[in-house]
């Protein structure tokens, strides 16, 4: 009896073992992993800098290579080959398209700021560099509100609301230009404070705040100046719209801001220049992350094997070429762009796919058409024959047999050849034998991951080997400024002020860079068409233009909801207006005459539309600032709804 | 009498008394055998009385309880049915087995007797069932408890996974098998309630476990459907599902049981496999599109499909290649059992192992392996301890192709591929086609290109049991149990490089075209501990017509979780290994919970007539803050058998019309720490301020060093805690026709509340820039019922069972916090508050357009572009708030979503006539839609080939000419890679519809099983005590409404491309030794 007794109340409390903490201690015992107090936290320069760290991740980019590659691929410039995607059929954009209210990033800026100021751990030097940082990206972010939404509640500080009547912290929309001018302080405060390095590009130095300040500058100025354009986009005390005064204020701060930064007083920034081929010199501003690219000022920054790395490649390198199945292509750009490049004595003009009777033009190689232009243009793009990763890629829509052989046949006077997929060999006319009748890399039809348009991107594509493949990814950082941006942005500024020798100066130093040797002479008639024509090249597929076209107050214009013909496109090229509403694609086709070696084995072009183009690209007066969706207005009273929506 | 069925009490207190039979080896036993009988005849005179036990389809049966009535002498029947027992004259013997009616035998005058047993249904009121924390008879339950027993759950062999054989056996259980890969488990919940809480001997468990254990291992399911749930208190708000293995009784005995099947796919979606017909419809597909533009296929391309003019004109028949090439994959299942117990020890040794390839190719295999051990053994008297041990291996295996399922590449194959493609360059299987997305190309997923892929769990759960009745107070016990699970789940996955090519037939040779350079290499390695400590202090009693049972115990859990993810870029497919300069990725995370419980449970009957219970727990949970993490959940039920009223048998007299009829009710509250998705109500720690840490959060690249971040938590949530499940349930049990015909009904009512949300009388600022703390507020219910009936009885020689069940399951949201909408519109199209769920909203369709004039004069703008889109056969959407346009304010409800069953039925026939057994088993759902997308709407989806069921659409007599008639059809005309009625704004998708939508019913047999025995003659010459051979049919028919769209009826996916359930043909035998 003894021993069951014994053996029992062992057995039940080897059981329980546990059983001799109290239950408050058992459930206790767990404890958090990984989360750390923010007394611990801002005292220890490691987990502040993490804090940072997460900061800086938080920060939003219109475009970013790691957000989606189809941010790049909106408003005409470029065609989504995916069958489905949104911008493929695109119509319109809804009134919510771009909204930001991410004052949960604000409020995070906030704690930290006021944390910081508490710490006791730090030294005095960290405590100011982290502090100034934090009010880097709130500017940024205040910015980017500015930029979407117009006037926003300037909070500079956490609230937690407790009790008593609500109103008390519902704060009312600032006006526009307080918005902008809270940013453009914020810059002119920690510009001191900051480091002065250009070799840091990651975190904000000296160099970022002035090229925030003069980006902000400028696009306050062009709203005050250019608002006029559309008189409905305002709303009642300046909560959107800047008064037409104010203009002049701005563009002379946002010159004086790019001068100080020209000036090398704030760091020695300079165009990116090597013994490079023009073209290859301009891509390698965006691939080349050594110590020589002095033209980089901040960046969003990524780390092979290191857990951060972006797709951008993999979704966008040549199908061909690509390194991972099924998984290329995405971003075509289109012949709207392609064409704005300038020919090398700084004219626009349309490719010549037709003679003047008609009848196609020859080429003799796919590039030949493409020859001539500005640098930029294959520093951007990958034209048909391009070679990417040491292969060239295969564009070329298919063969083209003239009917008859008479001299000056139309295109539509030809036999087209092609199949579904290049692999899927057909025999040419009067012959047996089956060959390849399509390129490679498209363009066909509808055929996704293929191009679509004749063209893929060269920008941000990474050029070493492997970083397209899905399973390592790139590590090409995303430039959130770059010394070419600040030239153009005090270009433009002195330009509206009148200052055309000063502005023409800035704009040339960029376009030499680009291998256009014919100086440019700005002018008060010319000025406006010129800045606009050449950020659209020099800055494309860098998330700038929609805000360019919105402070402009042309997006209306441009994206006007009009068919855009053949003549449409290849009229007028210089107008800032110019319409670009569908998405052309210029299309090789391979001749084959074999009754006529004038030809046969010759190239010949055709633009065409790609048939997921469905949509006519529409930007309504209610699109220049996004919508405050209904809950956010709901939970504040005192907020304005967005005009024309 | 199967020991382990009967509460503890008795057990222990007839095993001393019980007397031995031959073949008892122990001395011991021997000598306690000689005393007792000793002691008896001096008492007594006695008779020895030998007999056979027998089913009625002539089956010994093994270990059935022989008692003599009104005393605890008893003894069980032996290996071949046979029992020897010494008892008074005059005595009656009761004869017990589960699954059998009990039957009384005179003893008079007999030394031996045949009794043959009759199968009860699920009737048999002294039956007794395992509920929470110990056991019941039938009888005396009063909640809603529904259960099966091994004899049932056998019938299904083929069943890799015990949720897929409960399919229609238990009322109440909502069933959705709606995948078909090998080792799959089908959904299942109580009541439409959500996921229920799974215990297996005790242990609070998970549906993993609960789905892997072998089928075999099973001795009885209970399903506490009730307010009795609330005995397992904070996650038993959906219900509890209460699983007992096997321990052992009677004879020793081995038991062999083996089947091997043949699987085929049930039913998928089917594409052309004709090239000439393909092209045909590519060139309509176009013409429907636009006229005017050039067509893909020429006349004389046309005439070359259609004479298969060549090597590029030929059909390629990808459904014979991917699936009647794949036809009949393997699969068998072997069990060997050792098992036998006397009063010292129970033991049930079990060895299973089961193999199953896919339909999709004999490379997608799953095979497990399953150890159960259980023993139980006395170590003096009212002392037993006990080791339950559980293991097992669990391995998936499959090609590794990209993207985290690994069987869609395979099927969606089959719709992807035309026929004009090829897997093979010039059909050399040396060389992979380049076919332009060779992804799915299903020649290419293979282990040889696409590498492999392999995710393995091996678990052991070894439980320690002492039981310990106390002397001196008659019906105390003492027990206690300890459990530690341990798992580990290593997932190794290595995605290839792989070459595709084109063949050029003029050179004779293959070029290398295409293919991935892309090698990814995988690991993740999970390990989870748990342990699991109970103690239990038990009193049964009965004093005169009063009986007593409860219990108190106290419950700890704790759960470890470890996962460990790793990556890298290996530089060549011969390198499996990790290497440190390929890795791009080490996550390491860590989890841990604990719980603690207290429950009691108190049961009183008088006279067996009236019944009361009250059961109630007291939870504690570290997932809540200090002061939130307590939760009380108390329950009850009362009972009434009718009758066992006098006045009740006085009027029915000796007729036994009615046998037994009592009517329960029952109520309970029960927690639940998850959200009714089944995810934790709230993060652990969220009532903690501060910083997350961690790989999860992300990483920034500072002055080029990679820096794990730390956010800010946001603002705690300090007050949350259970939601509760106020559950009602009424019902009543009975039989009837000498018990020959049984049944249950109940019906019931759960209100939940505390259901979080936000606060939203006070509207925080979005510019405050924080989300303020949910709280406990929002309601919903759900409400149903449930109806079976068994039959059984015989006819000469054929004995036979029918019986059937249905239930009825709906849900409500009761209350929303003050709930925010914009405008009207959006109050009616989102509101929730006072509907039911699973309401699914989308387009009226009134018709099809008939004629391009119709199209052209109709008012409504349907397509969002002066209907210039359409043509005739096109959808007529109903304009119904008159506007003049189609738009989101014209949807109303149109069916149920593609959810959880709202009912569920199923019936079982059974008979047997000599040595033959024939039982089938049905069951079906009806109350949910499924909806027609992707492959099943848009013709030639993603470029693809098209789905069989397109040609039945409106057409032109000649597919090429404008002005011919159209000629009706089904489906709209149709267009390539873009659905009929899709408007411009890709935004605005009208796939939701009357006309694609459809409410599905379907029934189907899911086993058919015809058996054999061998007759005892046989067997003793082959010196085999028991050998039986079956063959059965899994999943041959259905009846149901999605048969003409090729989409099973249980498919969740709206494209119906899930892995297809398989139809199977077993060939098994069970032999006993």
């Amino acid at each position: 009896m003894k021993k069951k007794i014994f053996f029992t109340t062992l057995a039940v409390c080897l059981m329980g073992a546990g059983s001799c903490k109290k239950d408050s201690d058992f459930l206790n015992a767990v404890v958090p992993i990984g989360i750390i107090d923010s007394q611990i936290e801002f005292n220890d320069p490691a987990l502040t800098l993490a804090a940072i760290g997460r900061l800086y991740n938080a920060e939003v980019d219109f475009s970013g290579l790691d957000n989606n590659w189809s941010s790049f691929t909106d408003f005409g410039e470029s065609f989504a080959s995916e069958n489905g995607h949104a911008t493929q059929g695109r119509t319109t954009w809804s009134y919510d398209s771009w909204a930001n209210w991410d004052y949960t990033y604000i409020r995070e800026l906030n704690l930290f700021l006021e944390r910081i100021a508490g710490s006791t751990g730090l030294t005095a030097a960290d405590k100011a560099r982290f502090a100034a940082e934090a009010r880097f990206l709130r500017a940024a972010q205040y910015f980017e509100l500015a930029k979407r939404m117009g006037g926003v509640p300037i909070i500079t500080k956490s609230i937690v609301y407790e009790s008593g009547p609500v109103s008390a912290v519902q704060f009312p929309r600032n006006k526009e230009s307080e918005v902008y001018d809270f940013v453009l302080s914020e810059c002119d405060a920690i510009k001191d404070i900051l480091p002065k390095l250009p070799a840091t590009k990651s975190r904000a130095t000296a160099g970022a705040a002035l090229a925030m300040a003069t980006r902000a500058a400028l696009y306050a100025g062009s709203i005050a100046k250019y608002g006029v354009n559309t008189p409905t986009v305002t709303l009642s005390g300046d909560v959107v719209g800047i008064p037409a005064a104010m203009a002049t204020g701005y563009y002379t701060k946002a010159l004086a801001s790019a001068q100080l930064l020209i000036g090398g007083t704030y760091g020695s920034y300079k165009l990116y220049q090597t013994a490079l081929p023009a073209a290859d010199n301009y891509a390698a501003v965006f691939t080349d992350k050594s110590s020589t690219n002095n033209e980089v000022i901040y960046i969003e920054d990524f780390k092979a094997f290191a857990g951060k790395v972006h797709g951008f490649t993999t979704n966008d390198q040549p199908y061909s070429n690509g390194e991972e199945i099924d998984d290329a292509g995405r971003l075509n750009p289109t012949l709207n762009l392609v064409q704005a490049f300038e020919k090398l004595d700084g004219t626009l003009a349309p490719f010549a796919t037709r003679d003047i009777t008609g009848a196609p033009a020859y080429y003799d190689t796919p590039q030949d058409i493409f020859a001539g232009r500005d640098a930029r243009l294959a520093g951007t793009v990958l034209i048909p024959g391009a070679i990417w990763k040491s292969a060239a890629n295969d564009i070329w829509a298919g063969y083209w047999t003239p009917n008859a052989n008479p001299a000056n046949l139309t295109f539509e006077q030809g036999t087209i050849t092609t199949s579904d997929v290049a692999s899927n060999l057909k025999p040419l006319p009067g012959t047996t034998i089956p060959v390849q009748v399509v390129g490679k890399d498209g363009p066909i039809n509808g055929l996704q991951f293929h191009t679509q348009t004749g063209f893929y991107i060269r920008k941000w594509l990474d050029p070493n080997v492997g970083t397209g493949r899905r399973g390592q990814g790139s590590d090409i950082p995303f430039i959130r400024y770059r010394y070419s941006e600040v030239l153009l942005n005090a270009a433009e500024a002195a330009a509206e002020l009148n200052q055309f020798p000063v502005a023409s100066d800035y704009i040339n130093q960029v376009r030499a860079r680009a291998g256009l040797t014919v100086p440019l002479v700005l002018n008060s008639a010319n000025y406006f068409d010129r800045i606009v024509h050449e950020r659209r090249v020099e800055l494309c597929f860098e998330g700038l233009n929609l805000f360019d076209y919105k402070r402009w107050r042309i997006a209306t214009q441009v994206w006007d909801g009009q068919n855009e013909t053949v003549t449409d496109l290849t009229t007028n090229l210089l107008s800032a207006t110019h319409r670009n509403t569908k998405q052309w694609g210029l299309w090789p086709y391979k001749v084959y005459s074999p009754g006529n070696a004038a030809t046969n084995g010759k190239w010949i072009f055709k633009e065409v539309v790609p048939a997921p183009n469905t949509g006519v690209l529409l930007f309504r007066l209610g699109n220049y600032y996004s919508q405050i969706s209904d809950a956010i207005l709901g939970s504040n009273p005192k907020l304005l709804r967005q005009p024309n929506q | 009498m199967k020991k382990s069925l009967l509460p503890d009490r008795e057990r222990y207190a007839c095993a001393d008394m019980r007397q031995s039979p031959q073949k008892r080896a122990t001395r011991n036993i021997l000598l306690l055998f000689a005393l007792c009988s000793l002691f008896s005849s001096t008492v007594f005179a006695q008779n020895r009385i030998t007999g056979d036990v027998f089913s009625s389809s002539g089956e010994a049966l093994i270990g059935v309880s022989v008692l003599v009535k009104g005393t605890n002498t008893g003894t069980q029947t032996d290996v071949n049915g046979k029992f020897a027992i010494n008892v008074a004259p005059g005595s009656t013997l009761v004869f017990s087995y589960v699954g059998f009616l009990t039957k009384e035998v005179a003893v008079k005058n007999l030394t031996t007797i045949r009794v043959d047993l009759q199968s009860s249904g699920a009737t048999d009121l002294k039956e007794v069932v395992v509920t929470g924390y110990g056991s019941q008879k039938k009888e005396s339950i009063t909640s809603a408890i529904s259960s099966t027993t091994s004899k049932e759950l056998d019938r299904v062999h083929g069943a890799a996974t015990v949720s897929r054989a409960l399919a229609g056996k238990l009322p109440g259980i909502t069933f959705k098998a709606s995948d078909g890969r090998p080792g799959s488990s089908a959904a299942i919940s109580i009541r439409g309630l959500g996921s229920p809480l799974f215990v297996i001997d005790g242990v609070q468990s998970d549906e993993g476990q609960f789905n892997n254990i072998s089928p075999n291992d099973v001795e009885s399911i209970a399903i506490l459907k009730d307010g009795s749930a609330a005995i397992y208190g904070v996650r038993a708000a959906n219900g509890v599902v209460v699983v007992t293995t096997k321990k052992g009784t009677g004879e020793s005995r081995v038991t062999a049981d083996a089947y091997i099947g043949l699987q085929n796919f049930y039913r998928f979606p089917n594409a052309l496999n004709d090239s000439y017909e393909y092209a045909m419809f590519r060139n309509e597909a176009a013409f429907n599109a636009n006229p005017a533009a050039t067509l893909p296929y020429s006349a004389t391309e046309l005439d070359k499909f259609k004479t298969q003019a060549d090597r590029d004109h030929r059909s390629f028949d990808w459904h014979k290649f991917i699936v009647d090439d794949n036809a009949n994959r393997p699969q068998n299942f072997v069990n060997l059992n050792i098992q036998g117990g006397n009063d010292k020890v129970n033991y049930y040794v079990s060895a299973s192992s089961i193999y199953q390839e896919s339909t999709l190719g004999k490379e997608y295999q799953f095979q497990r392996q399953n150890l159960q051990s259980n023993i139980t053994t006395k170590l003096a008297t009212g002392l037993s301890v006990g080791l339950i041990l559980n293991g097992r291996i669990e391995a998936r295996d499959n090609p590794g192709v990209p993207n985290e399922d690994d069987y869609d590449q395979a099927r969606y194959a089959l719709l992807r591929n035309s026929p004009l493609e090829r897997p093979y360059a010039n059909d050399n299987p040396d060389y992979l086609n380049d076919i332009g997305h060779n992804n799915s190309n299903y020649a290419y997923l293979q282990n040889k290109w696409a590498g492999h892929r392999k995710d393995t769990w091996r678990i052991i759960t070894p439980t320690f049991k002492v039981n310990y009745d106390i002397p001196g107070i008659k019906g105390l016990t003492l027990s206690g149990l300890y459990n530690y699970y341990f798992a580990d789940n290593l997932m190794d996955n290595f995605e290839w490089t792989f070459k595709t090519y084109t063949y050029n037939p003029t050179a004779d040779t293959y070029t290398w075209t295409g293919g991935s350079q892309n090698p990814y290499r995988q690991r993740k390695n999970n390990k989870v501990f748990n342990t699991t400590q109970q103690i239990q202090l038990a009193y049964a009693n009965t004093f005169g017509k009063h009986t007593i049972n409860a219990f108190l115990v106290n419950e700890r859990y704790t759960i470890k979780n470890l996962n460990v993810t790793l990556h890298s870029v290996p530089i060549s497919n011969n390198l499996p290994l990790f290497y440190f300069p390929t890795m791009d990725q080490y996550d390491d995370a860590e989890s841990n919970q604990a719980r603690i419980g207290y429950a009691l449970r108190f049961q009183y009957n008088f006279a067996n007539k009236y019944y009361a219970e009250f059961l109630g727990r007291r939870d504690q949970s570290y997932l809540f803050a200090p002061g939130y993490r307590t939760g009380y959940f108390p329950g009850g039920s009362v009972g009434w058998r009718i009758t066992e009223e006098p006045w009740v048998k006085n009027l029915l007299g000796e007729k036994r019309i009615l046998n037994d009829l009592k009517l329960r009710a029952s109520y309970g509250i029960t927690g639940d720490d998850r959200k009714p998705d089944g995810s934790l109500i709230t993060p652990a720690f969220s009532y903690l301020p501060g910083y997350n840490y961690g790989t999860g959060q992300g990483i920034a690249v500072l002055d080029g060093n990679a820096i794990i971040v730390a956010r800010d938590k946001g603002l705690a949530s300090p007050v949350i805690s259970w939601s509760k499940s106020l559950q009602s349930d009424i019902g009543f049990d009975f039989t009837m026709f000498d018990s020959h015909l049984s049944g249950v009904a109940d019906y019931f009512y759960r209100k939940r509340t505390g259901l979080l949300a936000n606060r939203t009388d006070i509207v925080i600022p979005s510019e405050l820039g924080y989300v303020p703390s949910q709280e406990n507020l929002n309601s919903d219910a759900r409400f149903g019922g449930e109806f079976s009936l068994n039959y059984n009885n015989r006819i000469g020689e054929v004995s036979y069972n029918i019986g059937g069940n249905i239930s009825y399951t709906r849900g409500e949201t009761l209350f929303n916090f003050n709930p925010q909408f914009a405008n009207s519109l959006d109050e009616y199209r989102n509101s929730t508050t006072n509907r039911y769920q699973n309401i699914q909203f989308g387009y009226l369709v009134e018709g099809q357009f008939t004629s391009q004039d119709q199209i052209n004069n109709y008012k409504v703008n349907i397509d969002g572009r002066g209907n210039s889109t359409m043509l005739p056969g096109d959808l007529i959407y109903k304009d119904v708030n008159n506007d003049g346009k189609i738009d989101v304010a014209d949807q109303r409800p149109i069916g149920f979503t593609n959810g959880t069953p709202i009912v569920n039925f199923g019936f079982t026939i059974g008979a047997s006539y000599k040595n033959f057994t024939f039982n089938a088993d049905f069951s079906g759902a009806s109350g949910y839609g499924y909806y027609q997308t992707n492959e099943a709407q848009v013709p030639f989806t993603n470029n693809g080939n098209l789905n069989v069921i397109f040609r039945d659409r409106w057409h032109r007599e000649n597919t090429s000419d404008p002005n011919a008639p159209w000629i009706p059809g089904k489906y709209p005309a149709i267009r390539y890679n873009t659905a009929a009625n899709a408007s411009g704004d890709s935004n605005f998708k009208f796939n939701q519809n009357s006309f694609y939508g459809h409410d599905v019913f379907y029934i189907r047999a899911r086993t058919i099983e015809l058996s054999y025995t061998l007759p005892q003659a046989v067997l003793s010459f082959a010196k085999i005590k028991k050998a039986r051979f079956y063959v059965n049919g899994y999943n041959l028919i259905s009846f149901d409404n999605l048969k003409s769209l090729n989409i099973d009826p249980e498919a969740t996916d709206s494209n119906g491309q899930q892995v297809p359930q398989t139809k199977v043909v077993n060939l098994g035998v069970n032999l006993v030794f």
